[in-house]
């Protein structure tokens, strides 16, 4: 992807992945967040979620795929955030992360994005995002 | 097994003195190598052979095979037992994840969660590359939520490699509260 063939408005191709709870112990395994909210049901539970929940580091890595996806291997990922929670994603839950164009700086040469997460629940997170590219 | 603590006590007295200060210090024990991104990018269904394969890495303009940029977390992490460290025990209190605006910073609050995170990217990671992790206390605003009532702390983390480039500049939103009994709400 070339700056020059994008605009503003553009949509990212959706990712849809299920929440399971199998895939929060893989999640927190590799990336090392092992907090028992994030794959223990009864300790996530005592806190109000509905079970346990996908954690942070999952949610930036997934927005980093979104954007790697439709960006190519040459662009630059400058900065993710604010990246916001206010819905969990927890085990169960059918989950899109999805994207727009929100605007182009062709002097800086950079995109900024419009991200977020859907599900049965609503919308669950939202992040903005700061990709460079070549031209 | 005991249940897991949700931070540590003290009065709000006692969380301002923390704030413009480093309340904590990570060294990630891993450096960058291809098995731990594989089992990174696995869970995600994330394929990209820039984070798998030099040369496709090299073609996009980097140096050699490079970790996914939202890696850095992962790599700052301390390990949760070492050589050294005492044996478990089965009643001992759960190990979690080391955020010191919750572990090392008191306040009079007795749950916690992230609301908000944002991070810029510097530096990329390589193969061979070690992560550290220095943790400030930045802001305190007292807030109260339909969850409870308490503070969020900003944490500002710096995560720079063995040579002394940062790697990237992070900011957590941690909201700790007293969670409201059930009928108070």
């Amino acid at each position: 992807m070339r700056l020059s063939d994008i605009a503003a408005g553009a949509e990212l191709p959706a990712i849809a992945i299920p929440i399971t709870l199998q895939r929060l112990v893989m999640e927190a395994g590799a990336n090392r967040d092992l907090s028992l909210i994030h794959h223990d049901t009864k300790v996530a539970r005592a806190t109000g979620a509905p079970d346990a929940f996908a954690n942070t580091f999952f949610l930036m890595g997934m927005f980093e795929r979104l954007m790697r996806e439709w960006a190519g291997p040459a662009a630059r990922i400058r900065k993710i955030g604010p990246l916001r929670m206010m819905i969990f994603n927890a085990v169960g839950d059918s989950v899109y992360f999805k994207g727009t164009v929100e605007s182009v700086d062709a002097a800086a040469g950079t995109v900024t994005l419009d991200m977020w997460v859907e599900s049965e629940r609503g919308k669950t997170v939202t992040a903005k995002a700061l990709l460079e590219l070549q031209d | 097994m005991s249940e897991p603590s949700w931070g540590l006590w003290g009065t709000w007295e006692e969380t301002e003195q923390h704030l413009g200060k480093v309340v904590g210090q990570s060294v990630g024990p891993d450096p960058v190598e291809k098995g731990s991104i594989r089992r990174w990018l696995e869970p995600k269904e994330f394929a990209c052979d820039i984070h798998t394969d030099a040369a496709a890495a090299k073609a996009a303009g980097y140096d050699d095979l490079v970790a996914p940029a939202s890696m850095v977390f992962t790599y700052g992490i301390a390990p949760y037992w070492q050589p050294g460290d005492s044996p478990a025990q089965i009643d001992d209190e759960p190990t979690q994840i080391q955020i010191p605006v919750i572990f090392d910073v008191p306040a009079p609050c007795d749950k916690s969660f992230a609301t908000s995170v944002e991070v810029e990217f510097f530096e990329p990671l390589y193969p061979g590359d070690e992560v550290t992790c220095a943790s400030k206390l930045v802001d305190i605003k007292h807030k109260e939520l339909k969850v409870g009532k308490g503070a969020f702390l900003r944490q500002e983390d710096t995560y720079t490699k063995q040579t002394g480039e940062v790697v990237a500049i992070a900011y957590l939103d941690i909201f700790r509260f007293v969670a409201v009994k059930k009928g108070e709400e």
